[in-house]
């Protein structure tokens, strides 16, 4: 009985040793210096050799790093005091992440929605998108990330047009994306590709609603297309802009102005351009459609 | 065929009995608990990194299985000398090799069915906490890559007995075998880094690239035999690749355990 109390006050004063020297080193250890952290990460055709056949696995886990790195990021000063290196520590780590496996999503959506808080990142996140564009070639939402940083960001909608073009004909693309895509190329005067991209999409399309949405911002787009030939013709005959559309009518150059399908009232713009005061839309045409207006 | 049955039968059972089996089991267990913990971490491709972390669980547990209870089935005789009771009996030590190994895969087949069980009932429940965010799940898919797993263990297996015919003790044979694994899976990426070192921006001699390619047709390519991310992503996987998959993994074991049986025939005994 003694042999036995004797043993058992042994092992409480060792598990009592244990804990207390456990939080002694642990407590010396935050001391101590560490290096500094510059976001090295290895690059992604070695990782791949490091992971072997758990290559999906490092995947996820370089992901979860790039999560923690950007609560840590969140954590210390925010994300407007932030290091650069801090961002591109993130960005390395989702970057290796899709070197490891391009397939997975969440990296490029993580990414797409965090590292844009920081402008100078724009670029490095389209090239993050640019891989999985390449290898999710069933996915819509990637071309429409980079298309909507193109259009936003960069202000570069011409460029923004061909990447929802892109997601557009991708297979469950959202509808409006289409349209998007159409206006935008319109915007950048490049009527032509629109019209010609929405007979193509609209070949495919069955859906009678997502079919009336496209038709309509089609013909309007037609219309424009002939007007803006129309002024062509106009420049090429008497050597100057006509000032007005009106001023074709009146010439004969065509029969008369088309109706805008968005209700409002075509006109010549300052830069030459053929515009609607509806900016094809119904909210602005002054028509009530039951079609969502984009 | 006759003379084999009694030994793989026997092999088979003293595996089942290795009580490491209950600990690579338990093992597999926590990670497919593990799964839902992470999966709960993951913001969309949830059905990717579940099927992902599942396959990898059967992949590591089956590893373990073969390194830590297969050498042993082989080497244990040789260590202990209980190889002379065996070989004292009339049957030959090349079928004595092939009884071995038979039971062997025999061991690897049911272990990684029943983990490959539990990988999908870790799946299914993933799935079933998660349901909208497996837009792009098939089973056949990871039930083809819990196929080409067995067949990488069973090959494995087979290496393992061709080091442990000739090896002195079953350290040496458990190292080589580590080592052969890791060449295995790593042998295509790095001929692939080799061939365009520009890609990582390194330097590399011919003389490299000789012995990395060299190492290509020598070791296994374990990498042939991993579509882990195929299945996690749902991505096709033609028949033609899985029957050169399989054909090959077939053709190396059988080279392996031949192999293994003549070097064992021509071994001398202390």
């Amino acid at each position: 009985m003694r042999h036995l109390l004797a043993t058992l006050l042994l092992l409480a004063a060792l598990a009592a040793g244990q804990v207390s020297t456990l939080w002694w080193a642990a407590g010396a250890r935050q001391a101590l210096p560490l290096p500094e952290d510059h976001g090295y990460v290895l690059p992604g055709p070695l990782l791949r050799v490091v992971a072997g056949e758990f290559r999906g696995l490092a995947a996820d886990f370089c992901f979860l790093q790039g999560l923690t790195a950007y609560g840590r990021l969140l954590e210390g000063s925010g994300p407007s005091q932030a290091r650069y290196s801090d961002w591109q520590r993130v960005y390395r780590l989702l970057d290796a992440a899709t070197d490891l496996d391009p397939y997975f999503f969440d990296p490029y959506y993580f990414g797409n929605a965090v590292l844009s808080r920081n402008p100078e990142m724009i670029p490095r996140i389209n090239q993050l998108l640019e891989k999985g564009l390449e290898w999710r070639d069933w996915d819509w939402l990637l071309p429409f990330y980079l298309g909507f940083n193109h259009f936003y960001y960069l202000q570069d909608s011409g460029r923004a047009a061909e990447y929802l073009m892109l997601g557009a004909q991708r297979p469950d693309a959202m509808p409006l994306l289409a349209t998007l895509a159409a206006r935008l190329a319109y915007q950048e005067n490049r009527t032509e590709n629109a019209i010609v991209f929405l007979r193509g999409i609209l070949s495919r399309t069955e859906d009678e609603r997502t079919r009336e949405l496209y038709q309509v911002r089609l013909e309007a787009l037609e219309k424009i297309h002939y007007l803006e030939q129309a002024v062509l013709v106009y420049r090429q005959h008497y050597g100057e802009m006509p000032g007005t559309l009106k001023v074709l009518q009146e010439r004969g150059v065509i029969s008369a102005i088309p109706e805008d399908p968005y209700g409002g009232t075509f006109y010549l713009d300052a830069d030459g351009s053929v515009k609607s005061t509806s900016e094809l839309t119904y909210a602005k045409g002054g028509t009530s459609k039951e079609i969502p207006a984009n | 065929m006759r003379p084999l049955w009694p030994l793989a039968v026997i092999t088979f059972k003293e595996g089942i009995r290795n009580r490491a089996l209950y600990g690579i089991f338990l093992l597999a267990l926590l990670l497919f608990v593990a799964n839902f913990l992470i999966c709960g971490m993951i913001l969309r491709d949830v059905g990717k990194v579940a099927v992902d972390v599942a396959l990898s669980a059967v992949s590591f547990s089956g590893l373990l299985l073969v390194l830590f209870v297969g050498i042993n089935l082989l080497a244990k005789d040789l260590d202990r000398r209980t190889i002379y009771m065996v070989l004292a009996r009339p049957i030959s030590r090349r079928h004595y090799i092939w009884g071995k190994f038979l039971g062997m895969a025999m061991l690897i087949v049911t272990a990684t069915a029943m983990l490959g069980g539990c990988a999908l009932l870790s799946i299914g429940s993933v799935r079933w906490a998660f349901p909208s965010y497996f837009p792009r799940f098939a089973w056949s898919p990871v039930l083809l890559a819990l196929m080409l797993i067995t067949l990488m263990l069973v090959l494995l297996a087979g290496m393992s007995f061709l080091f442990a015919s000739f090896a002195t003790s079953s350290f040496v044979t458990l190292i080589l075998t580590v080592v052969s694994y890791l060449i295995g899976h790593g042998v295509a990426a790095i001929k692939a880094l080799v061939e365009s070192p520009a890609e990582v921006g390194i330097e590399v001699s011919a003389t490299t690239v000789r012995v990395v390619k060299a190492a290509y047709y020598l070791f296994p390519n374990l990498s042939l035999f991993d579509i882990k991310v195929q299945a996690a992503h749902n991505l096709p996987v033609s028949w033609t690749y899985l029957a050169g998959t399989v054909a090959y993994g077939l053709f190396y074991t059988a080279l392996s355990v031949t192999l293994a049986g003549l070097v064992f025939s021509r071994r001398e005994f202390p």
